[in-house]
């Protein structure tokens, strides 16, 4: 039974005829009437949502199976199922980035004729972690298995890990260093990796040989199958009760449905027209040990979207206008950019559960060719593609709600999502054995304001819906490092009416170990990489890493003298510098430097998220609140948002709201009369552009930009009045 | 079909709706009626006749006035026809130093101001803050949104489009 081999009809014409079928007829899979759903609604509607809860089961089971904090504590984990021609129907909750990409890899394997070679049987499993087949960096790791019935191949169940360790030139699964594919780690691709239901045991001991800590890979390739298995029993068992026809044909109606869905979704919430955001992101790593000279060290990139809603409900987003990919672990392949997309679908507009590739199918991404959205070179490095994909979804996330905004839907308005930096580590644990991992805690940043409330603080990322840092002590277990603080960052929420959701900062002493390799990724160290909205601000994100090598926190805590938590705000002298002896070290950018030792310390902090409204409309005694909880400073309450605040008898904040408007009132004032009209802005500015008198890496971003886009190029010579052959000048 | 009072979608917009009240409206689904009700609110809050035909921001409205449609502000100023961008006829404060920057960023995480300056767009009138750009230096300014007016009321409003005040 296990070897029989797949069905008759060819998957490679099937999947050719079901594009076919959508060129023509403008529906999934030519389903031009939603047949099954009008004949009984209610069997359509209960059969869907069974599906999601097998799903939903499936990955809650393989949650306990895994040994990685990262998918047991964080739920770095997905599961899907798919039609045979690879179309996901329903999936679970989690990391839904990977629907779609999980469906590239399906359709990758059929147009490459794997019916043949190596063959698609009963049993099956096969792994991928390429990002130019169908993932969007080396650590998410995708099993997927067919589905037959009878022999006939009725679907494929698919789940998804992100790998705290995936065997880079750097320790962790984000690897920083990366500035080519040959050295992000291990590579799996499109490889059936199991037969008859079980791993391989030559690919468990190439794993093995290759990770530095493979029993997190290889675990959680086991609970990854489990959950494929799970599915896959539970769709037979569905298919014993419903009948193969009535299979078939619903399972391809669910998704029509969705896309039809998706349509009316965007035209209940949101308004037709363009859309236009940009968002930047600095990197230097001039000086850093480890990077070749391939390329520029320190560069800029621009990342300017272009939305449009039709009025037929399509969202088409185009990239044109950015950067050419680099020698850099930050390029994405169009896979990402599909998981990108995909996740903040579902976070704002299918959120309720029942979504599937049709939600997907009512888009369009338009990926200029040679840019980092969609390099022309397979080469390249897609490590650490979240830096770039966050900030520019975090602009998606603006533009759609600006929508709801004109439409009246300001609850759903949000500000957007920001990087939150990684940290990635290896050497000798505190156990004294080799490890490696990456630490998840980054999965809880500050979240964009909403149109009526302050955002989330410490509990929002874009990649992962349910947002969760994991508790201290699990990742204690994991690394030789002990906290010594973990603890909110005043005035990293983006100012405005409503502030965005403030990040936290960590700080540790190196524990137990003489060899502890810390590397850490995803941070625009120089300029902002998020923005605000309706006068609100960015957040800053802007952070940068302290360490204190050789300090004297055992000889403090032995005298029982104070320690210091955090680094604190001051922006000339730390706490960290306060309290401890020994060397003191700030450093922009990632970090990456020689080995720490056990007491050492290391701080790494997270971003808050931008702001909503004019910063001058904040409610004060909320702002005392804010004070008083340590979310912002008292000067700075005073200072940005004009709000005056005194004491109680209990020495706690209040809003002074008689001093608050005075001090409003002047700030208002002052605000007009330093400001001039665009107008004159824009011709005492245009002298500057003529000149190019911009920093290099600027002259470069507009020189790569014109480049390679046209429209680009024509837009920023018409905007500021330049000669129709203007260049910038780049070294 | 779900459907709120006027009073229950002026409370949550002013953002003073209790937050259980508000989590529900979230978890529902979307009333169809919204839109209209939403331009009630708000023509009640503005103090001037013109009406209202699309918000498109905190304090920034597509206005039928008399003949012409143009962005006004709240308070009553006029940005001129709503397909230019506003923006051009705002006033605006540049900050583009770390002593500019640190006014609003206190902490030690400002941009380098040689390669991202905060671009803050106040109506000249009554100094609200309507936009602020981050943007490298030399980057054009952004029309943030150009909407279908006409194809938005036509196709799915299925209202015709106010031609007068």
């Amino acid at each position: 039974m296990l070897n029989r081999s797949a069905s008759p009809a060819r998957l490679r014409e099937r999947l050719l005829e079901s594009e076919q079928l959508m060129e023509t007829t403008g529906c999934y899979d030519g389903i031009t009437e939603l047949t099954l759903r009008s004949q009984d609604p209610l069997k359509f509607e209960t059969l869907h949502t069974k599906l999601r809860a097998f799903c939903v089961s499936a990955r809650e089971m393989a949650r306990r199976i895994s040994a990685s904090p990262g998918v047991r504590e964080v739920g770095e984990m997905v599961v899907a199922i798919y039609t045979p021609e690879g179309d996901a129907i329903a999936l679970s909750n989690g990391i839904m980035v990977h629907v779609h990409t999980m469906s590239r890899f399906i359709k990758w394997m059929i147009r490459n004729g794997y019916e043949d070679n190596p063959g698609i049987r009963e049993g099956d499993i096969f792994a991928n972690n390429d990002a130019f087949i169908g993932t969007v960096q080396v650590p998410d790791v995708m099993d997927v298995v067919p589905i037959f019935y009878e022999g006939t191949l009725v679907g494929w169940a698919g789940a998804v890990c992100h790998e705290l360790e995936a065997g880079g030139i750097t320790p962790g699964g984000d690897v920083c260093l990366a500035q080519e594919r040959f050295t992000e780690g291990l590579f799996v691709c499109a490889e059936k990796v199991g037969e008859n239901d079980e791993l391989r045991r030559d690919y468990v001991i190439r794993c093995e040989r290759n990770l530095r800590m493979p029993i997190y890979w290889v675990l959680d390739e086991k609970a990854k199958v489990a959950s494929c298995i799970d599915m896959r029993e539970s769709v037979k068992a569905l298919i014993d009760e419903i009948g193969l026809d009535y299979w078939m044909k619903v399972s391809k109606e669910f998704i029509e449905e969705g896309r039809r869905g998706q349509l009316a979704r965007t035209r209940h919430l949101t308004v037709p027209g363009k859309y236009r955001g940009h968002t930047f992101y600095g990197h230097v790593t001039e000086g850093k040990p480890g990077f070749q000279p391939l390329g520029d060290p320190n560069w800029l990139y621009n990342i300017p979207v272009e939305m449009e809603v039709s009025t037929d409900g399509k969202i088409t987003l185009d990239f044109d206008g950015t950067q050419p990919w680099g020698y850099h672990s930050m390029n994405c392949t169009p896979a990402g950019m599909d998981g990108g997309m995909f996740v903040t679908l579902t976070q704002h507009m299918n959120f309720e559960g029942l979504v599937n590739d049709g939600a997907w199918m009512a888009t369009e991404l338009k990926l200029p060719h040679g840019t980092w959205t969609n390099p022309d070179n397979e080469m390249v490095a897609t490590a650490t593609s979240w830096a770039l994909l966050l900030p520019a979804y975090g602009v998606f996330q603006r533009l759609l709600s600006r929508g709801f905004l004109a439409r009246g839907y300001v609850e759903e308005v949000f500000v957007g999502q920001v990087n939150s930096p990684m940290i990635e580590m290896g050497g000798k644990s505190q156990y004294g054995t080799q490890f490696g991992m990456a630490h998840f805690e980054c999965a809880a940043a500050g979240s964009g304001a909403l149109a009526i409330k302050d955002g989330l603080d410490t509990a929002y990322v874009g990649w992962n819906p349910e947002s969760d840092m994991g508790n201290i002590e699990i990742w204690e277990q994991t690394m030789p490092m002990v906290y010594i603080g973990r603890s909110i960052v005043p005035n990293s929420g983006g100012a405005g009416k409503y502030r965005g959701g403030c990040s936290f900062i960590s700080t540790w002493v190196v524990n137990k170990t003489d060899h502890l390799r810390l590397v850490t990724s995803e941070h625009s160290s120089r300029v902002f990489d998020n923005g605000g909205m309706c006068g609100g601000y960015p957040a800053p994100t802007c952070q940068k890493h302290r360490a204190v090598r050789g300090s004297n926190i055992n000889e403090l805590a032995e005298k029982r003298e104070p320690l210091a938590h955090a680094p604190g705000t001051d922006p000339h002298v730390s706490d960290l510098e306060r309290r401890f002896e020994g060397e003191h070290v700030t450093l922009e950018g990632p970090y990456i430097t020689a080995p720490h030792k056990a007491g050492d310390i290391f701080t790494h902090s997270y971003n808050g998220g931008g702001g909503y409204g004019d910063v001058l409309e904040r409610d004060p005694v909320k702002t005392a609140w804010d004070v008083e909880n340590g979310f912002l400073t008292q000067e700075a309450a005073e200072s940005v948002f004009g709000i005056i605040l005194s004491e109680d008898d209990d020495g706690m904040p209040v809003a002074d709201l008689e001093a608050t408007r005075t001090r409003r009132a002047e700030m208002r004032k002052t605000r007009l009369r330093k400001a001039i009209p665009v107008e004159e802005w824009i011709a005492s500015e245009r002298k500057r552009v003529e000149a190019a008198d911009f920093a290099p890496e600027v002259r470069k971003m507009y020189a790569s930009a014109m480049k390679l886009s046209p429209r680009f190029a024509s837009d920023f010579r018409d905007f500021w009045k330049l000669d129709p052959k203007f260049t910038l000048p780049a070294e | 079909m779900t459907s709120y009072s006027k009073e229950v979608v002026h409370d949550l917009v002013s953002g003073r709706l209790p937050w259980p009240q508000t989590r529900r409206i979230m978890s529902a689904y979307k009333d169809d009626d919204r839109f209209f009700k939403y331009i009630a609110v708000m023509q009640d809050r503005v103090t001037w006749d013109d009406r209202i035909l699309l918000p498109i921001s905190d304090h920034l409205f597509i206005c039928q006035s008399a003949d012409e449609r143009v962005t006004k502000c709240e308070c009553g100023h006029s940005f001129g026809d709503y397909r230019r961008n506003w923006k051009l006829k705002a006033a605006i404060n540049v900050r583009n130093t770390e002593e500019a920057l640190s006014e609003i960023y206190p902490n030690s995480d400002i941009p380098d101001p040689q390669w991202m300056e905060i671009r803050e767009f106040i109506c000249p009138e009554c100094g609200t803050l309507h936009e602020v750009e981050a943007a490298a230096p030399g980057y054009p300014i952004v029309h943030d949104f150009e909407p279908d007016l006409e194809g938005f009321y036509r196709d799915w409003l299925k209202q015709p489009l106010p031609q007068e005040k």
